[in-house]
């Protein structure tokens, strides 16, 4: 399948991981668990740079945010004590749910947001947390919004650059914070069909100070509903302001219809998904609806 | 042709391998004589191919070669000891859970992987630590029953923090 | 006297070398000068092929041989593994300038390596005249639609210029009259899809010339003698000069009941006189191999007021793909197995099997039950409930019993006239009482459906039974040679594809003769060596293959006796075989072993203990099955999760109970996939749309729900130690029982397959309009 490749390089440091990116051109990849560039098994590719011997594998808390390398695996995200007990636990929780145990054990963070399907379960929950992603290539290091890291599906802003890095930001203090991560699919294993992160912080009068919705199938990227959590805002976490911002949700989205679902019934999955996260969200930040 | 030589460790023996930069794990080690290690699907979905790296159980269909450059494969071949079956290969023949025998190497590796990080798993820990191994003979019960069983012949230890 | 050997958990004979990962597999071995085929496939779903040239494919290093319709004979054939003469069209050929599927073969070339072979399909260039295709079953007998099968050398289609593949009617007494009769009447309609087998190991086959110039062919095969005789006919080899031997098989579930690459890998052998192997992949296994055939049943059922059942009718529009493989057979079934479920005094069934431009459908566990029993029993359920009767009465009410005879059968045997069938074991009311305890069907059916939330919960039921063996058409041969250490040699054609027949078969050899299983030593599926066998397919290993083995093993337990006779000067009434040895039954108490009467008869007498036998029935003892599942039906999403499913079998005799257990819950999950999830996809071209495991879902250990499963044994006159069969009966089952589950947690009938939560959404909206 890969017969045309003719270097293998495992670069050491990063520097070196770019220049042989640069020098192999359009038809250079980086590879790290292999689980999409494996099952891409595009012919063009001629070089492969191995990126797991750069050091990138780290989960580390820095002040009040999170800094996972590009190369951990998933399946570290998943075993993770502090990202268990983090935000709810919805990062590890949107892992624990990626794949087989075969998947996690290979695939990476970095891999998983570059390779930017639209149902990316990793997506939505660090959409919710603000991730930051981290770049670096000739022009040095850059940082982008994973809210704007997604051009469309299977596309980024990468480029000739490396994902090295995805910062994920201290979620708000103080007051009742609540997060949920929901997902559907044909079967336990498969790709979501629609899949839902959320997290509030509510005040003492039980009003949402901070709200954040991100949905992924739905849409050419994994995206944040902020018109939805737009309604939200200093406003009383009832039944009904939840059903308003289910509605709005299903306006926001712009789903197709594929092999696992109609972009009806994905529209309407919105919706309940939604409904279903803040309603978990709520019952986490001890608001009883 | 164009080729890269690795060293690494299959079944506990150093092996030199001569690949190509392109050769993916699977067909390495079925070429080097490996046939427990099946080829299902060549897109990670189906687990026939499951091997263990470094301990933990991977797709070795997904994996290149070159990757697996100073690190330790244990394939099904390397599993009984000197002619003795491992816990769980006699607890599959024992409880029934082998039909066609396709998928049996890549699950009893898993299993495998699953109780030494874990060895009294739930029944619901059990069918997570197999899902990535399909099988369309035996509906997935007796497997499920046979790596119970060896789970629970284990003396108990400390269970695992999270379930 | 109990039986120390049938009836008992044995491990498997083959399962040491499949725990260790022995090299057992078609692909496990390693051969000099292994060429890789490779099948160009066509892209459209129907064009002629108008100018093929492979010059460039020929010329590139590494490629030893190129075919295309011009390089190989035309000998029309059907792929199906059937007996002589197959009541399947013969509509297909090695290559053809015509191609009637995405999918169809083009040409077939064989190189050094894989990657030339790929590289050099490509290199291929074809020049198509792209026709307009079929790919709606509806359409298909419409006036001005294309002719799929325009070719005038293609024979047994029922009607080409139509489409029609085959037609099937049978009627007994007259449903018109039992329908006027009826105080109530159901018609319903139902559709099925397209299901794909899965097995876990794709189809292949490797091939070699032997130094006599023999046409060698390994190969993952449920039926080597067919594949053989059909072999030779295509590439136009004496059946003498070609072997065909089945090795271990990773799953076929009638996939594999199909010559399917043998012929074209066998021809690449004969041009590129090197070995070649031809695998399919994952991709092209979805819709190059075969698959269920997709159908649409109108089933229509009148019963009198107090439930008794007067009449049933069943009509069916199948399409059976491109070619006609199994194409009136598996339809024959959806209606000769599954009407006469139930006592009817009047039945009709009408069936058109179509051609489409889709991939080829075939054999698949079940055979064209499955289809049936979800409308049947999805009919009885509704009539159940317009009656006011409890669904399990309705059934005990109507049910086959034991001694009755099935005269729909005698209408429908494969592809002619078949016998009737009389019920000589019925263990179908038992399997209804204790699947239903344990689904707990009393408390569950009548209690409350709401489970919280958004959640609703139900239970429902689905009997159905099936054959063991095809009626005068399934044969066998067995054979056993004695060793001197006492063991026996046991030769069967019979192919083991992973349900255990091997170990089966050498336990009712075992139990005739005497001794314990690790003295029988099985070799299967060989034709140079094993005798003939027809294969493993409907249910026959264990009653027809068994049937054979017991008959050989008690020929060669007798020339045993004969020996020990002499040896121990006691006549054989008074002698007994058992624990390897033959003792007398008196108070003499006078022995002797296994192996020294072999030594005795090998050197003193100077000949080898050894026979053989042949076996088929004139009837296929139908095992039976009641299903019950109990479901949660999420009426936000749709989404139906299975809690319970318990499923209890009527096998006759379990031989080896825990193998028997296997296959039920290997059907079961079959089935649940069938009801809930897998369906192969094409686009209006005729593409496939999900050709792999991530589009096209099976379940994993994570999606099952909790089983039961129920072996209710009976004692079957025309079984080896009294067993029918056990492999496809359960399958049956999932569908209906998860339907009208639906039906009593939410009150929607869901009529197509598979459910699909977006479906029952809608049906719960619908109702609640």
């Amino acid at each position: 399948m890969f017969d045309h490749v003719e270097f293998f390089h495992r670069p050491r440091s990063i520097p070196d991981a770019i220049r042989l990116l640069h020098a192999g051109g359009s038809r250079a990849r980086v590879v790290a668990g292999g689980t999409d560039v494996v099952v891409g098994a595009d012919r063009t590719i001629r070089t492969l740079v191995d990126i797991t011997g750069l050091g990138l594998n780290y989960i580390r808390r820095d002040a009040g945010s999170w800094r996972i390398g590009a190369t951990t695996t998933i399946a570290a995200i998943e075993d993770c004590t502090a990202m268990r007990n983090f935000a709810g636990g919805i990062v590890a929780k949107a892992a624990a749910g990626c794949g087989s145990v075969q998947i996690r054990n290979m695939a990476t963070l970095g891999g998983n947001l570059a390779n930017a399907s639209p149902a990316a379960d990793m997506a939505a929950p660090l959409l919710v947390l603000d991730a930051v992603v981290v770049l670096t290539g000739q022009g040095g290091r850059r940082r982008i919004p994973l809210a704007e890291f997604f051009r469309g599906p299977g596309q980024t802003v990468v480029g000739k650059a490396l994902l090295v890095e995805v910062i994920v930001a201290a979620p708000p203090r103080g007051g009742r914070t609540g997060w949920s991560f929901q997902k559907l699919g044909r079967t336990e294993s498969d790709i979501s069909l629609v899949n839902a992160a959320a997290g509030i912080q509510l005040d003492a009068k039980g009003r949402c100070k901070w709200a954040r919705i991100a949905l992924g199938a739905v849409a050419p990227t994994p995206i944040r509903l902020t018109k939805a959590e737009g309604l939200l805002a200093g406003q009383a976490l009832d039944l009904a302001l939840i059903d308003r911002v289910c509605e709005a949700a299903g306006r926001e989205v712009s789903p197709i219809d594929d092999v696992r679902a109609s972009a009806e019934y994905r529209r309407e999955m919105s919706c309940v998904l939604t409904r279903r996260a803040l309603r978990e969200c709520a019952s986490h930040a001890g608001r009883q609806l | 042709m164009r080729t890269l030589s690795i060293d690494l460790t299959v079944n506990g023996e150093a092996r030199h391998w001569t690949i190509a930069p392109g050769d993916l794990l699977l067909d390495v080690l079925r070429r080097e004589g490996y046939f427990g290690v099946k080829r299902g699907c060549e897109k990670g979905e189906c687990g026939a191919c499951t091997v263990l790296l470094d301990g933990n159980p991977i797709n070795s269909c997904l994996m290149f070669a070159a990757q697996a450059e100073s690190r330790e494969v244990l394939t099904i071949e390397g599993l009984a000891h000197e002619g003795s079956l491992d816990p769980i290969q006699s607890a599959f023949l024992e409880h029934g859970a082998v039909q066609c025998g396709y998928c049996t190497p890549g699950m009893i590796l898993a299993a495998k992987a699953l109780l030494a990080r874990n060895p009294h798993p739930t029944e619901e820990e059990v069918r997570e630590g197999l899902a990535g191994n399909y099988c369309r003979c035996t509906g997935y019960l007796k497997p499920v029953e046979a790596v119970l069983a060896v789970a629970n012949a284990q003396p108990t230890g400390r269970r695992r923090r999270h379930e | 006297m109990s039986n120390t050997v049938v009836g008992h958990n044995l491990r498997k004979v083959d399962g040491v070398k499949l725990v260790t990962g022995g090299a057992a597999f078609t692909d496990d071995i390693d051969l000099l000068g292994l060429l890789y085929g490779k099948i160009l496939a066509s892209p459209y779903a129907h064009a002629r092929i108008r100018r093929i040239d492979t010059s460039k494919a020929r010329r590139l290093p590494g490629v030893h041989a190129v075919l295309t319709y011009r390089d190989v004979p035309r000998v029309p054939h059907t792929t199906a593994g059937q007996a002589w003469p197959e009541p399947s069209p013969y509509d297909t050929y090695l290559l053809d300038s015509k191609v009637r599927f995405v999918g169809d073969r083009v040409a077939a070339v064989a190189a050094e390596t894989r990657a030339i072979a790929e590289r050099a399909i490509q290199l291929i260039d074809v020049e198509y005249e792209v026709l307009p295709a079929i790919l709606d079953m509806e359409q298909a007998m419409a006036p001005g639609a294309p002719v799929i099968h325009d070719e005038p050398d293609s024979t047994k289609i029922y009607d080409a210029e139509h489409n029609i593949a085959g037609y099937i009617l049978r009627e007994i007494g007259n449903v018109e009259q039992g329908f006027r009769e009826a105080d109530v009447i159901i018609e319903r309609e139902f559709r099925t899809q397209r299901q794909q087998h899965t097995p876990i190991e794709p189809h292949i086959t490797i091939s070699w010339l032997d130094p006599d110039g023999r046409l060698v062919i390994r190969s993952s095969t449920q039926v080597p003698y067919h594949a053989r005789r059909q072999v030779a006919m295509i590439l136009q080899l004496p059946v003498s000069r070609v072997r065909v031997i089945k090795p271990r098989i990773g799953g076929g579930f009638g996939g594999k009941q199909e010559m399917l690459l043998e012929d074209i890998c066998g021809a690449l052998v004969l041009a590129a006189r090197r070995p070649v192997k031809i695998e399919y992949t994952r991709e092209e296994e979805f819709y190059m191999a075969r698959s269920r055939h997709p159908q649409i049943l109108r089933m229509k059922m009148g019963t009198k007021r107090d439930g008794t059942i007067v009449a049933s009718q069943m009509t069916v529009l199948a399409t059976t793909g491109a070619y006609g493989s199994h194409s009136t057979t598996v339809q024959g079934n959806t209606g000769s197995k599954v009407l006469p479920l139930y006592r009817a005094e009047h039945m009709r069934f009408e069936c058109h099997v179509v051609y489409t431009n889709a991939p080829v459908a075939g054999a698949f566990r079940g055979y064209g039950c499955p289809q049936g029993f979800f409308a049947q029993e999805g009919v009885v359920d509704e009539l159940a409930h317009e009656l006011g009767m409890d669904p399990l009465e309705f059934r005990r009410k109507n049910a086959i019993r034991l001694g009755d005879i099935d005269k729909l059968s005698a209408q429908l045997g494969e592809g002619k006239e078949g016998l009737p069938r009389v019920i000589r074991s019925c263990g179908l009311p038992q399997c209804m009482e204790r699947g239903a305890e344990a689904i707990g069907w009393g408390q569950k059916r009548a209690a409350g459906h709401a489970a919280g939330g958004t959640l609703r919960r139900g239970v429902g039921m689905a009997c159905s039974m099936q054959g063991s063996g095809i009626a005068g058409i399934d044969w066998a041969s067995a054979f056993l040679k004695m060793n001197e250490d006492g063991s026996f040699y046991l030769q069967v054609g019979a192919s083991d594809v992973g349900g255990g027949a091997d170990t089966v078969l050498s336990q009712i050899a075992a139990e005739t003769l005497g001794v314990s299983l690790d003295q029988i030593v099985i070799t299967s599926g060989d034709t140079d060596i094993t005798p003939f066998d027809v294969g493993a397919y409907a249910s026959s290993t264990t009653i027809i293959s068994g049937g054979a083995v017991r008959k050989a093993a008690a020929k060669v337990r007798e020339q045993v006796l004969q020996v020990a006779s002499r040896m121990l000067d006691t006549p054989v009434e008074k002698l007994t075989c058992g624990e390897n040895h033959v003792s007398t039954v008196c108070e003499c108490s006078k022995s002797v072993s296994m192996s020294d009467i072999a030594l005795h008869a090998l050197y003193k007498e100077k000949f080898q203990i050894m026979d053989g036998a042949s076996h088929f029935n004139t009837d296929s003892p139908p095992p039976f099955c009641a299903t019950f599942a109990e479901v949660e039906v999420d009426n936000e999403t749709g989404k139906v999760r299975v809690l319970h499913l318990a499923t209890a079998v009527d096998p006759g005799t379990a031989i080896n109970p825990m193998q028997a257990e296997g296959q039920v819950e290997g059907a079961v999950a079959q089935g649940l996939g069938f009801a809930l999830v897998e369906e192969l996809l094409l686009d209006p071209e005729g593409r496939p749309l999900n050709p792999n495991f991530l589009d096209y879902k099976i379940f994993s250990a994570k999606d099952m729900p909790r089983f039961t499963t129920i072996l209710v044994e009976t004692e079957e006159p025309l079984g080896p130690y009294g067993a029918k069969s056990i492999s496809e009966v359960p399958i049956n089952g999932p569908a209906p029982a998860i339907a009208n589950a639906i039906y009593n947690a939410a009150g929607v009938r869901i009529r197509k397959l598979p459910i699909r939560p977006a479906d029952v959404l809608e049906a719960l909206k619908a109702k609640n309009q």
